[in-house]
C-alpha cells in the first residue's frame, strides 16, 4: 500500500557501513542522509514516519520521548537509492534544548505543522529560523502541513504555507499520514533536491 | 492484602499465564514472530523462545514470592520496613541484626519483589507512605476534586497524550484507565507547577497505577519519585536535571567502557540519543514490563544511581557487537533490539549489579560538576535564540 516506491531496508545497493561519518553521502548512486523531523507536539510527526517506513497509519502511536530513530530506503527513477536515517523528535516545548543533538549534521530538516492548528504553524516558523541559523549550511528544508484530510477543520490556508515556504526557500507540501496522501511524494521530492556528490 | 484501601481499586489482574494471542503450529519451527500478553497485560511481539522465557520468569517470580513469604513468617509482616527505618536511624550504632536484615533485604530486592507484594513494599520503602502521612487523609481527593475542571497547558497536553500512552493495553487504554492516569497526572501538575506535566511522566504514572492498583498510592509514588528518589529538575521546564544525568552517564561510560566510548564518539553517537528516553521514562518505554518493574524495585530502595547501573549494563552486554558498528543507525538498532527483548530481568540485573562495580564514583560530586556546565549551556542556548529572534524581526 502506502510505500509502493520504497525498498526494504536491506536493498542490495545499500552502502551501510562504508561511511563512518554520520549522515554523509555514500556515493553518487547510493545516498545515505540524516533527516530530522521537528514541530509542535501532536502534529503527526511520528505518524508521517510510520506511514513512510511501515506503510501503516497508527491512530494511536505512542508519545515520543526524546526522539525515535527509523530508517527507510527509496529508489528513484534514475536508479539511485536514498537511505533516509530519520530522527523523529519529541514535540513538547521543554524538549527543544535537545534538538541540536538531532539536527546536528542533518542533511534534511522536515518541519511539520497541523493545518487545523495555527499555533503549530507559528511553532513551525520558530523551527525554520533555528535550522536556518544553526543547522548545516546546505540543509534541505521542507515545510509540511499535515492532517490535510481534515479540510473542514482547516485553519491554516494552503496559501499561507506556500508563501512562507517560498520566502524561506523551502519545499512545501500538504500531507495526510492518515490517508497516505503525499507521504511518499514528500520523501521523493526531498530526495530529488539533495545535493549529489560528483561521481568519482 | 491491599484491598483495604478506600480508593477505587483498579480491576486489573497480573496475568497468571503468558498466552500467545496468535498461536501458530509453524511458529516454533520457523522462529516466527508471535504476539502475546506479558505479566502486566502488554501485548508484545517476540518469538516462541521469548514466550518460554517469560513463562520461566513467571515461575521464578513465584519462587521468589515464597522467599518473601518465608521472611514475613519468620520476622513479621512489616520486617522490611522496620529494617529500613532502623538502618536509617541507627547509622552510627548499627546493631548486627539490623545490618544482617538490611543486607538480606537489599539482596532480596535485587532478586525481585513478587508482584503481589510490590505495592506494599514500594509504598513503605520508597518513603511514599511517610510523605502521605504528613498531610491530611483527604489530600488526594481534595486536590483532584479541586482541579478537575481547570484547564492549563499541562492539562491540555495530558489530554492529548492519554490515548497515546500505552495504546491497546486492556485496562490503561479504556475510558476508566485514561481517567485514572489523567487524575494522577493533573493532580501532580498542580502539586508541583514547576514540573507541571512532562511527556514521559504519562508512561511512569500508568505503570505506577498498574502496580499500586489505587490512584492515591500511585500519586504518592509519583510524588516521592520526583521529589526524593530522582535528582531534582529532571522534568522541569528545561529538563536540566535530565541533562546533568546524561552527562554523568556519558562520563561513566567513558570510564567503564573506554574502547566503546571512543568508538561511539568517532561515529558521532551521543549516548543521549538513547538514554534520554531511558532516564525520563525510567525504562518503561524500552524494557518489557516485568523487567522494568524489577529495575524499579531496586530504584525505589537504592535510589537514582540505579538508572546508571542499568543503562551501563545495556551497553556492556552488547559491547562487542557495538564495537563492530559503522553508523549511528546500527548502534540504535542493536540497542533497541536488545532492550525490547530483555524478557529475563535477571539477565540484565546480574550485569547491572554483580558484574559492574562502578559505584566507586562519587556521583554527587560528578553531578555538581556537570550541573554548572549544563546550566551554562542552557543559558547560552537561550541567549543565542533570543539574539537570532531579534535579527529575524529586525
Amino acid at each position: 500500500m502506502g510505500c509502493s516506491s520504497s525498498l526494504p531496508d536491506r536493498s542490495p545497493g545499500r552502502v551501510g557501513g562504508l561511511n563512518p561519518d554520520n549522515g554523509g553521502d555514500s556515493d553518487a548512486k547510493n545516498l545515505r542522509v540524516k533527516l530530522v523531523l521537528l514541530g509542535d507536539s501532536g502534529v503527526g510527526k511520528s505518524c508521517i514516519v510510520l506511514r513512510f517506513v511501515r506503510g501503516q497509519f497508527d491512530p494511536t502511536s505512542k508519545v515520543t520521548v526524546g526522539a525515535s530513530f527509523l530508517s527507510q530506503t527509496i529508489a528513484l527513477q534514475d536508479s539511485t537509492t536514498v537511505k533516509f536515517e530519520i530522527w523523529d523528535t519529541a514535540g513538547q516545548e521543554r524538549y527543544a534544548a535537545l534538538a541540536p543533538l538531532y539536527y546536528r549534521g542533518a542533511a534534511v530538516g522536515v518541519i511539520v505543522y497541523d493545518i487545523t492548528n495555527p499555533d503549530s504553524f507559528h511553532k513551525a516558523q520558530y523551527w525554520v529560523k533555528e535550522l536556518q541559523k544553526h543547522g548545516s549550511p546546505d540543509i534541505v528544508l521542507a515545510l509540511v502541513g499535515n492532517k490535510a484530510d481534515l479540510q473542514e477543520k482547516r485553519e491554516v490556508s494552503v496559501q499561507a504555507g506556500i508563501e512562507y515556504a517560498e520566502k524561506n526557500g523551502m519545499f512545501f507540501i500538504e500531507t495526510s499520514a492518515k490517508t497516505a496522501d503525499n507521504i511518499n511524494q514528500l520523501f521523493e521530492e526531498i530526495a530529488k533536491r539533495l545535493p549529489r556528490p560528483s561521481p568519482s | 492484602m491491599y484491598t483495604t484501601q478506600k480508593k477505587m481499586v483498579i480491576p486489573f489482574e497480573i496475568q497468571t499465564e503468558i498466552t500467545i494471542l496468535r498461536p501458530s503450529i509453524h511458529a516454533r519451527r520457523a522462529n516466527l514472530v508471535v504476539k502475546f500478553q506479558d505479566l502486566y497485560g502488554f501485548t508484545v511481539e517476540g518469538n516462541v523462545d521469548d514466550v518460554n522465557i517469560l513463562n520461566e520468569v513467571r515461575e521464578k517470580v513465584r519462587e521468589q514470592g515464597k522467599a518473601w513469604w518465608a521472611m514475613e513468617a519468620n520476622k513479621g509482616a512489616n520486617w522490611y520496613f522496620h529494617t529500613y527505618a532502623s538502618s536509617i536511624a541507627l547509622t552510627s550504632s548499627l546493631r548486627f541484626s539490623v545490618l544482617v536484615n538490611a543486607m538480606t533485604l537489599k539482596k532480596l530486592i535485587r532478586k525481585g519483589i513478587p508482584p503481589s507484594l510490590r505495592p506494599k513494599v514500594w509504598f513503605s520503602l520508597s518513603g511514599a507512605a511517610k510523605k502521605k502521612s504528613t498531610v491530611p487523609d483527604s489530600y488526594y481527593d481534595d486536590l483532584t476534586g479541586a482541579v478537575s475542571d481547570k484547564i492549563t497547558p499541562a492539562t491540555k497536553q495530558i489530554d492529548h497524550d492519554l490515548p497515546r500512552t500505552f495504546p491497546g493495553h486492556p485496562w490503561l487504554d479504556t475510558p476508566a484507565g485514561h481517567a485514572a492516569v489523567r487524575r494522577v497526572l493533573v493532580g501532580y501538575s498542580f502539586r508541583d507547577s514547576d514540573v507541571g506535566y512532562c511527556q514521559g511522566l504519562n508512561y511512569v504514572a500508568a505503570m505506577l497505577l498498574l502496580v499500586m492498583k489505587t490512584e492515591e498510592e500511585a500519586f504518592w509514588m509519583l510524588a516521592v519519585l520526583l521529589e526524593n528518589v530522582l535528582v531534582s529538575d529532571c522534568y522541569t521546564d528545561n529538563l536540566s536535571g535530565c541533562h546533568v544525568e546524561q552527562r554523568v552517564f556519558k562520563d561513566l561510560l567513558t570510564k567503564k567502557c573506554p574502547r566503546l566510548s571512543t568508538h561511539l564518539e568517532t561515529m558521532g553517537f551521543d549516548v543521549s540519543l538513547v538514554a534520554t528516553e531511558w532516564f525520563l521514562c525510567l525504562f518503561s518505554k524500552s524494557l518489557p514490563s516485568e523487567t522494568t518493574m524489577r529495575v524499579w524495585d531496586v530504584l525505589f530502595y537504592e535510589g537514582a544511581k540505579v538508572l546508571f547501573n542499568v543503562a551501563l549494563a545495556i551497553f556492556k552486554m552488547k559491547e562487542e557487537e557495538l564495537l563492530m558498528t559503522h553508523s549511528v543507525g546500527d548502534v540504535i538498532k542493536i540497542i533497541q533490539d536488545t532492550t525490547h527483548h530483555l524478557f529475563d530481568p535477571d539477565e540484565l540485573l546480574t550485569v547491572a549489579f554483580d558484574k559492574l562495580n562502578f559505584m566507586t564514583t562519587n556521583l554527587s560530586k560528578q553531578r555538581k560538576k556537570q550541573e554548572t556546565v549544563v546550566m551554562a549551556e542552557l543559558d547560552q542556548r537561550l541567549r543565542r535564540l533570543n539574539t537570532s529572534k531579534l535579527r529575524v524581526n529586525g
